[in-house]
């Protein structure tokens, strides 16, 4: 990459220090975070030298924060392991670090975004859709759509659920900060351990396809995020949804990957408007992202959303019947989850879960 | 030419998924001070319309970005943006564009970033308007447009007003006392009434010395 830099004019960092942000207490210690460890190291026990160099990162390294992305191989370069790499008992131990570190859920809907992705591949590569009116797949003559799972590593972009990539940045500790990182197309899982606590921000659950059919079983991998966010929308009167429904539209994630840090000001209803019944839909969508990481963490993590509920924002974009396009997005002082269709396609969401104030543990670490 | 086969090169090896296509993103982020106003502006063109964004972007037709290149596209994109505070157009300058490798762009999930800022030292305490309108090429891009929270507490954005496609925000903020002026009038509030009652007795002596017979 060329750059060139004359001067830098934006102290991102500084926007967590605003009166929006109100940190609350640390999220209490829970026992996930000893069987993440135990985990992570009966996998790398299964690793030669090599290898084990090549998983692990230090803990500050650019890794933690550039290294994850929603594009697929061959686009974007993962470090760390990558599962089509490893044996059969090393991808085992690799995906059980995993399952220690999230939910029952949570790990269902990571598996199920990794065999979408294997559908893709099966697909060939898959459509987006364009602009409306615009020809899908591309220019008419451009044999690019359609054109995927060719070239292997280095080549071309491949999909699949064997392009999925493992990394620890950090080692492994009960006691100092480590990250597991868990990733590749349409999947950003972080998961940021320190000592008894562990948090999972920024991650990026996307799916292409959003629906698909697996051994006679209909999968929607964000079925829920979508169902739920639509049921909230319609459980709002009139006068609540002129709050909430932004009068324009939004084609993308606006704190996408490459965004950390940035804060945009909260628009769309206040949660402390909505009644009792309508806060606690709010709180089940938020907890579509929050769960997937394991129970203990989750339910610290709601604890702390739903304490600042009344400082939470909801914001919607788009139509409000259910099969329709629509965005939305959830933001309170210490999350934020965005929820965007890409281009015009209901077959291909793009979802981003951050914490402004503890994303890649930030705030545990200052402890 | 080089460029041209680049191109072919990479449509032949990217299939659609994943990534944008015939969309040109451009994301605008502005940060409000006191005293200047923040941009940035991130541009992703979309996989089917890449070779004619970098044919805007590679001036020289090498098949690569340079530096320069993307300095002098990142002006033509500030050219393309009006800004104004109070309705009087404040002009933009360009701090950094720094682009993804060709590659990248080409394949649709690369991005340029240009960051740019305005003083804006004219607006003072009270309520002001910045308007920004993106029109660097409207027939195929797709836009965001969004304030950041402020990190000087003294601002605050009151409302953001959007067209429907976001090419222009309307942001509504408040500037508020600096800290030193805030100090000052609750010392002043402070003394109000001790001044207040000062000035009662002096008042209340005054008249009684002039009310005392000879």
């Amino acid at each position: 990459m060329k750059t060139l830099r004359i001067s830098l004019f934006l102290p991102l960092g500084v926007l967590l220090a605003t009166g929006f942000v109100q940190r609350t207490a640390p999220p209490a210690g829970n026992a996930a975070a000893p069987k993440v460890v135990a985990a992570a190291n009966a996998f790398l026990a299964t690793l030669s030298d090599a290898d084990r160099a090549k998983v692990t990162f230090d803990f500050n390294s650019p890794q933690k924060t550039t290294g994850w992305s929603n594009l697929p191989s061959g686009i974007f370069q993962r470090n760390g392991l990558r599962l089509a790499d490893l044996t059969a008992q090393q991808r085992d131990a690799a995906m059980a670090t995993l399952a220690a570190a999230l939910s029952k859920s949570g790990y269902q809907k990571v598996v199920d975004i990794m065999n979408g992705d294997e559908v893709l591949k099966n697909r060939g590569g898959g459509r987006t859709g364009g602009r409306p009116g615009a020809p899908a797949g591309g220019p008419p003559g451009t044999p690019g759509a359609g054109g995927g799972g060719r070239g292997g590593r280095g080549g071309g972009i491949v999909f699949g659920r064997d392009e999925y990539f493992i990394a620890f940045v950090g080692t492994p500790s009960a006691t100092t900060p480590w990250m597991l990182q868990f990733g590749g197309h349409h999947l950003a899982i972080n998961v940021t351990v320190v000592g008894s606590d562990n948090v999972m921000t920024p991650s990026l659950p996307a799916a292409q396809p959003a629906r698909f059919v697996l051994d006679g079983q209909t999968i929607r991998p964000l079925g829920n995020e979508n169902d739920k966010g639509f049921a909230l929308i319609n459980a709002l009167d009139e006068n609540q949804r002129k709050q909430a429904i932004l009068n324009y539209q939004v084609r993308d994630l606006v704190l996408g990957p490459g965004n950390d840090g940035k804060v945009i000001q909260p628009e769309g209803m206040l949660a402390s408007a909505m009644n009792p019944k309508q806060q606690q839909m709010l709180l089940d969508v938020a907890h579509e992202w929050v769960g997937i990481l394991n129970d203990e963490g989750a339910t610290s993590k709601m604890a702390e959303i739903k304490a600042n509920l009344p400082k939470t924002y909801f914001a919607w974009s788009g139509s409000t019947t259910n099969g329709e396009l629509a965005y939305y997005r959830i933001q309170g002082p210490t999350v934020i989850i965005e929820y965007a269709p890409q281009q015009g396609d209901l077959d291909h969401i793009h979802t981003i879960y951050r914490d402004p104030t503890n994303d890649y543990g930030a705030r545990l670490v200052k402890r | 030419m080089k460029l041209i086969s680049l191109v072919v090169m990479l449509l032949l090896a990217t299939p659609a998924g994943a990534h944008r296509l015939d969309e040109y993103l451009q994301a605008t982020r502005l940060g409000i001070a006191r005293d200047r106003v923040n941009v940035d502006v991130d541009l992703t063109p979309g996989v089917s319309i890449a070779p004619q964004v970098m044919a805007w972007i590679d001036g020289n037709g090498d098949g690569s970005i340079s530096s320069t290149e993307s300095l002098a596209y990142g002006r033509q994109v500030l050219a393309s943006l009006v800004l104004s505070i109070d309705g009087a157009t404040v002009p933009l300058s360009l701090g950094e564009a720094r682009a993804a490798t060709i590659g990248e762009m080409t394949a649709g999930v690369g991005t340029l970033r240009i960051t740019a800022s305005a003083p804006i030292g004219s607006s003072g305490r009270g309520r002001h308007q910045l308007t920004i309108v993106n029109a660097h090429h409207p027939e195929s891009s797709v836009y965001l447009a969004n304030a950041l929270i402020p990190s000087d507490k003294r601002v605050q954005i009151l409302g953001q007003y959007r067209s429907q496609d976001q090419r222009r925000l309307i942001i509504e903020y408040e500037v508020g006392m600096s800290r030193g002026w805030t100090r000052m009038s609750w010392v002043l509030l402070g003394l109000s009434p001790v001044g207040a009652l000062l000035w009662r007795r002096r008042l209340d002596h005054s008249t009684t010395v002039e009310t005392q017979p000879n």
